[in-house]
């Protein structure tokens, strides 16, 4: 190998950067540069292109002006610039792809149509700094030369890797997009072959009268020149018409040829649907193009300009097509000929089908739009993140499977068809004989129309056009103001009201501290002091509870742990068998996750929702509107416990012991959306919540809060304290009377809720009413107005009553109430004095440092051995100081540090548990008795 | 065209390739553009033995022409090799085209230089076509030379041009052509699947260091990522080294993973330019000669694993190695240019040296840089139970880790920059503020981060001439 002592006798010192003159130097066009471009800008490889960004171009081959730009997708001239789109057109279609015959083959008595497969390049212009991707595809026009005109599709770049690296998913789009085309142009084309037909055949039947006519009118076996003429007209039209025939049936036929591309994008429903139309079309073609027959009886119809030779089933139909087209009468010629203008792309297309594949190539054109970096690496990422959805639901959007982008999962489907799985009105419409009305019959009814027209107008919808596209660069477009922050300025303790300095942490035991509502039967009283004083009262028993239920906690265990886990396992297993949603289930070791009882109850819980119902006398209290946000709406998860005083499911001691009210106002905003009202919006900027209004939360939202974040982390220097709350699972409150600033805070801020859920059900953007306890456990970001009003000191006197359990960041003022947070996890993320100068790039760093966070939470669930006894005399408390030890010594982490990985562990297990039905697992409510700080700026 | 030339025969010169195995090429074309008579088929490469589809010489002809088409509207830069890539489903062959400009028969000529595929191959083709592409680019560039010099030589002593030179040029072209077609054969029956089962890994031991030493496997995977995931493998036993192959090759994409090569167990492949990973058997010696020329002309710097001795070398980082490979690269075309007659032609193996240039062939050095990253993953991997897809989930939040990482570096700099209007400053604050302090750590992402957006080793690191040793003292002291 090099290096071996016998190769390293040929080595010497480099000596860079010392050259002597060469007496006979290598031409620098025969050598490589030594200097790359790429080496003093990796960014400046595409700038010499003279368009500004990637662009679809759709040319032909006309046989009349030779290659010419037809369009461009996006059809913007600024798109181009000075690129000379005439030389390019001629570039990419001087390539003679088909090498197959069309036209009139020798030795056969008809022309023949070509069904040409179409043809993929790739090539470039290195002088002009232009590469593309080349779809060759051939279209029918009865006009034509040889009845071919052939188009390409071209997807322009300047980057030529991006195009290679991307061949297959650029073929496959470009590939539905032709199939797409070529369909609507056969049936354009057969419409056409049928006009042609009925002319040739009215003509027909006027020659053949006006021939009858002068051989009667001359001498017995005399012709006239007049009459010879006339004769050969005939046979020049029924020659015609035989060709025009065998046209209609090779077009016909041409679903029955066996395709020789493999990577031809069919649709078995088109395909399917097209035969049973040409089956249709045949028939009906055998009927009226019988010329002889149709002369017979088009003779009947003396100097009517529409031959009403149809036979009786014809007749049927006759009413409309009387109506919908009038033969002309032509000149007998040979199908060859072609002496008219060329047809538009849009003529040659059926008009549905052409707006799809226009819309088609729109969407191919935004979904490959952006640098190949980040194309590539979101390729990848998605990828990734299939391989672990036992944890992307902590701080991913949410995964499409149908999204289209991954080469493994694109569908290949008929822009038409596919639409029809949802529309019924989407079908096809079936090859109409009449022409459209402004080309060929002014006359036409006004009833008639196009089922085609009628089609097009739902065709976005159809196409998915309506799906997040890609952004063309994570980049924003102005650099963020660095707002410098101050120090801080000054903190203090306070809120002594906790029960002491104790720092339990709950967190760990939180679900086993959790005792039922004591006294179940208490009425609901819609005086608000004595609510709160139930509510406190519920507290405290939810305190010594908690320390009780570390004794005979067991007592309210089911089963065996084990038992249950296996159940649920089994149970999952029978339901979700053949699910791929469930793949990584499978495997994964369940035991790991059984020490932390409490999703095990949790699992149970929504049993204990209709007991709730049963017993809660509501009052009308409960009437109170809640403001807040839509998405608060939607259907509670399943797994969302509330207060169930005496229920009898295995989950009772650990159901969530609020007050009773609070639960039926929640239960009772939740599930009856007729009893909320949407928040008021004050001329708030309400496009800065990231939040989907019940809506998916997508990455392009996401993208944008990162602006927001960064600037909340270089704005506060306590954003760390704020956001260890969020990421801890503390309910973080962000209060303030300007209803757009809180929003742009919660938007930020809702970067950093773990399992946020998929429309970010567990941020309450705006809230303009006093929360409650249970409110706590489903959102752990709210947004609440500060308001004047005797409501809003009742809202402060809750936010004060909760405030053991919930972080105040107070936007007016500027300051944080929060526990005291004193790790390095989160060092890296709320740095106020960090350089990162856009929210995208912040967005990717956040992302970064959150994946890293949900490796390590995985890592703790997971880790068999730490959740485990040992052996049968090894109790919880030794299993308990193993994770704890793991957690301090092998991942390094501070008290508050551990309680973010405990949190996401628990998140962890109850998704791992309850993985059906739930976006965002229902957070374990848990509080500590540290106390907290106010921080100031 | 000079005068006096015959009209050429239209029987096509064809080389009959001896290749092991099936081969997925059909043909490889050299074509050119005559001005009087159009395109025209100088030479054609095919593979002796199983071929997966068979086409007739007069096909093979036919496409080699087809190539050739629209390039006489060519306006590329002189000395510019265009790639042109067909899909021609009518015929069901895939066809990769390099267009360059050379002089033959004292004439300039379009030239093109193609392979022939079957399309059903597309799919294993097109990871490979980049390593394709550049190794044909430069032994177009050898060609060119030559061409030029056999017409100047010509020229000067006013001989009539033959069909001697053109064999000259197709000896030249035949370097590469054949080595292409042994490594497309090599790569239908050994290259690492796209899906790789981790229980065919060292990540499946029980516990770490049940097969391979922790700090050895630590060390390998850190360095196979500080090299851009490039890396060969070199032992005595097979399975051995396929265990490693593979296990590396987990940290790399699948596409990339079509690009890595297990070894084979009976007899030892070449080493191939341009691959991932490699496996490499060694002889009956115990040892593996590695050609430096091909080492130096791999894309990115390659590790060196030795599982027989556990040794894990490592070439310098992206920016020294590709400042190495361009300056190696001249010498070798500029060696060329002064070569005075055919027999001087000089075996691909031969390192070239000149005045101005002698490699360092000790290129592969000891694993400097040590990370967290891998270390910590390593450690903490083995703690998760065998046998469940709880390694592979694990395995796959790290490598999303690496990549976002990676992302966001360049998009950090790219901000910084101003997408590369200005330079690069602030090393020091991205290390701090990306949490990459640790030098192997930062190699590791910047690796990821050059495959992203080659070149961004060089820009960073100012001087693409400073060593390693060099740039640490720079950082070290900024």
């Amino acid at each position: 190998m090099i290096g071996s002592p016998d190769v390293v006798a040929f080595a010497k010192e480099d000596e860079y950067g010392q050259t002597s003159p060469d007496l006979w130097p290598l031409p620098e066009e025969f050598s490589v540069p030594l200097y790359p471009l790429a080496d003093s800008n990796p960014w400046a490889k595409t700038s010499y292109a003279k368009f500004t960004k990637d662009f679809i171009l759709i040319s032909e081959f006309s046989e009349q002006v030779g290659p010419q730009p037809l369009l461009t997708i996006p059809d913007d001239p600024k798109v181009c610039g000075t690129f000379d789109l005439n030389y390019f057109s001629l570039r990419i279609m001087s390539v003679d792809y088909q090498a197959s015959f069309v036209g009139h083959p020798p030795g056969t008595g008809y022309p023949r149509l070509s069904f040409v497969e179409d043809s993929r390049v790739v090539l470039g212009d290195s002088k002009e700094g232009a590469f593309a991707y080349v779809h060759h595809l051939t279209l029918y026009d009865l006009e034509a030369r040889g009845f071919v005109r052939p188009f390409c599709m071209a997807y322009v770049a300047a980057d030529e890797k991006k195009i290679m690296l991307q061949f297959q998913e650029l073929s496959l789009r470009f590939s539905q997009a032709s199939e797409c085309l070529k369909a609507g142009n056969r049936r354009a084309f057969a419409k056409e072959l049928q006009r042609k037909l009925r002319d040739l055949e009215y003509t027909h039947s006027v020659l053949q009268r006006e021939e009858g006519l002068q051989r009667e009118a001359g001498p017995q076996s005399m012709y006239s020149a007049h009459a010879v003429e006339k004769a050969n007209e005939l046979a020049n039209v029924e020659k015609s018409i035989f060709e025009h025939r065998d046209l209609l049936k090779q077009i016909s036929s041409y679903h029955r040829r066996p395709r020789r591309d493999p990577h031809a994008v069919t649709c078995q429903k088109c395909v399917d649907e097209c035969l049973s139309e040409c089956e249709e079309l045949l028939n009906k073609y055998a009927k009226i193009a019988y010329p002889c027959g149709y002369g017979e009886k088009a003779g009947k119809g003396e100097g009517h300009p529409r031959g009403q030779g149809e036979d009786d089933d014809e007749e049927e139909e006759g009413v409309k097509r009387k109506l919908s087209y009038t033969p002309q009468l032509i000149k007998a010629k040979s199908a060859k000929c072609f002496d008219k203008r060329l047809k538009t792309l849009q003529e040659l297309c059926d008009k549905t089908f052409y707006e799809a594949t226009v819309e088609l190539l729109k969407e191919t054109e935004r979904s490959f739009r952006g640098d190949l970096c980040y194309l590539y690496t979101r390729r990848l990422d998605k990828a990734l993140q299939r391989k672990q959805r036992v944890t992307t639901f902590l701080f991913e959007e949410d995964l499409n499977d149908d999204d289209e982008d991954e080469l493994g999962t694109l569908r290949p489907f008929c822009a038409v068809n596919h639409a029809v799985d949802n529309y019924v009105l989407l079908n096809p419409p079936p090859i109409v004989l009449a022409p459209e009305p402004h080309e060929l019959d002014a006359l036409e009814r006004p009833e008639h129309l196009d089922p085609a027209s009628e089609t097009s107008i739902t065709l976005e919808s159809e196409l998915g056009l309506g799906e997040s596209h890609l952004e063309s660069s994570p980049s924003d477009q102005t650099l963020e103001t660095q707002e410098s922050s101050e120090e801080t300025k000054g903190s203090f303790s306070s809120d002594k009201s906790g029960v002491g300095l104790a720092e339990i942490q709950q967190s760990l035991v939180s679900m086993k501290s959790e005792a039922p509502d004591p006294d179940p039967d208490s009425d609901l009283t819609p005086d608000p002091n004595h609510n709160l004083e139930r509510e406190s009262s519920s507290e405290e028993m939810e305190t010594t509870a908690g320390e009780d239920e570390g004794e005979n906690g067991g007592d309210q265990t089911p089963m065996s742990l084990l038992e249950v886990v296996s159940e649920l396992e089994a149970n999952r297993e029978e339901e979700c068998e053949g699910v791929s949603g469930s793949e990584l289930l499978v495997p994964i070791d369940t035991a790991c996750c059984m020490v932390q009882e409490g999703f095990l109850y949790e699992a149970s819980a929504p049993e204990a929702v209709p007991h709730l119902c049963q017993n809660s006398h509501l009052q009308p209290s409960q009437t109170l509107v809640v403001n807040q946000e839509p998405q608060a709406l939607l259907p509670l998860q399943d797994d969302y416990t509330v207060g169930s005083p005496c229920s009898e499911s295995p989950a009772t001691g650990l159901e969530l012991p609020s007050g009773l009210l609070g639960d039926a106002v929640s239960r009772t905003s939740a599930e009856d959306g007729s009893d909320c009202t949407m928040s008021a919006s004050t001329g708030s900027d309400q496009t800065a919540s990231p939040l989907g209004y019940g809506a998916l939360v997508t990455l392009r939202q996401r993208k944008k809060a990162g602006q927001g974040a960064l600037r909340f982390v270089r704005q506060y220097p306590f954003a760390i304290q704020a956001l260890w709350c969020l990421l801890s699972g503390r309910t973080l409150v962000v209060l303030g009377a300007d209803e757009g600033r809180v929003r742009r805070l919660v938007a930020a801020l809702a970067l950093f809720v773990p399992a946020p859920g998929k429309c970010g059900e567990r941020v309450q953007a705006w809230l303009s009413c006093p929360f409650t306890l249970t409110d706590l456990q489903r959102w752990k970001l709210i947004g609440l107005q500060r308001v004047a009003s005797p409501l809003g000191s009742s809202m402060l006197y809750s936010l004060s009553r909760y405030s053991r359990y919930i972080s105040i960041l107070d936007a007016d003022h500027k300051t944080l109430r929060c526990p005291p947070y004193r790790g390095q996890l989160l060092a890296n993320i709320a740095d106020h004095r960090t350089y990162i100068r856009r929210g995208s790039t912040y967005f990717l760093h956040l992302q970064s440092t959150l994946c890293h966070l949900a490796a390590k939470a995985f890592l703790f669930t997971f880790t068999h051995h730490l959740h485990l006894p040992v052996s049968s005399t090894e109790g919880l408390e030794v299993v308990e100081s193993r994770r704890r030890c793991f957690l301090q010594e092998q991942l390094g982490l501070s008290e508050e540090d551990s309680q973010i990985l405990l949190y996401l562990s628990q998140l962890i297990t109850q998704q791992y548990l309850q993985p059906t039905g739930s976006s965002a697992a229902a957070p374990s409510f848990s509080f500590n008795y540290t106390t907290s700080i106010l921080y100031k700026i | 065209m000079s005068s006096g030339c015959p009209p050429q025969s239209p029987a096509v010169a064809k080389s009959e390739v001896s290749v092991e195995g099936e081969c997925p090429l059909l043909a490889a074309t050299f074509a050119y553009w005559d001005n009087i008579l159009g395109p025209r088929v100088r030479h054609i490469w095919v593979p002796k033995g199983d071929q997966l589809m068979f086409l007739s010489d007069g096909e093979v002809t036919f496409l080699a022409n087809h190539t050739l088409n629209g390039e006489i509207l060519r306006s590329a830069e002189c000395g510019a090799v265009d790639v042109k890539f067909f899909v021609l489903a009518e015929k069901g062959v895939i066809i990769v085209s390099l267009i360059f400009d050379g002089e033959l028969k004292g004439d300039k000529n379009t030239c093109a230089l193609s392979i022939i595929l079957p399309q059903t191959e597309l799919a294993f083709y097109l990871p490979l076509h980049t390593i394709c592409v550049e190794r044909l680019k430069h032994v177009i560039r050898k060609g060119r030379i030559w061409m030029q010099k056999v017409a100047s030589t010509y020229r000067h002593l006013a001989l009539a041009c033959t069909e001697e030179q053109g064999y000259n040029i197709i000896s030249v072209l035949s370097l590469e052509i054949v080595p292409i077609m042994e490594l497309l054969t090599s790569m239908k029956t050994h290259s690492v699947p796209e899906d790789i089962d981790i229980k065919d890994t060292v990540l499946n031991d029980d516990d770490i260091g049940d097969s391979c030493h922790e700090d050895f496997l630590h060390k390998a995977i850190s360095s196979h990522l500080q090299t851009c995931g490039c890396s060969i493998v070199v032992g005595s036993n097979p399975e051995k080294i396929n265990k490693i192959v593979r296990t590396l090759c987990l940290f790399l994409t699948p596409a990339e993973r079509k690009c890595s090569r297990l070894c084979r167990a009976d007899d030892s492949f070449k080493y191939d330019t341009g691959l991932f990973v490699q496996g490499l058997l060694k002889d009956s010696t115990g040892s593996f000669v590695l050609p430096f020329r091909q080492v130096l002309y791999s894309p990115y710097p390659t590790t060196h694993i030795d599982v027989d001795i556990n040794t894990v070398k490592q070439m310098p980082p992206c920016h020294e190695h590709t400042y190495n490979q361009r300056r190696y690269m001249r010498s070798e075309l500029s060696a060329l240019w002064k070569t005075d007659s055919e027999d001087d032609i000089p075996p691909d193996t031969v390192i070239h040296t000149d005045e101005t240039f002698t490699p360092d062939l000790n290129i592969f050095q000891d694993v400097m840089h040590k990370d967290t990253l891998v270390k910590s993953f390593i450690i903490e991997v083995f703690m998760l139970k065998p046998g469940l897809s709880l390694r592979s989930t694990y395995l796959a939040q790290f490598l999303l880790l690496l990549h976002r990482k990676a992302l966001t570096l360049l998009k950090y700099i790219e901000d910084e920059t101003q997408k590369g209007k200005k330079p690069f400053r602030s090393l020091r604050n991205l290390k701090t503020d990306l949490d990459l302090m640790v030098e192997g750590d930062l190699n590791i992402v910047m690796a990821f981060a050059e495959k992203l957006r080659a070149g961004l080793h060089s820009f960073v690191f100012g001087k693409p001439f400073y060593t390693s040793m060099q740039e640490r003292d720079v950082l070290t002291s900024f």
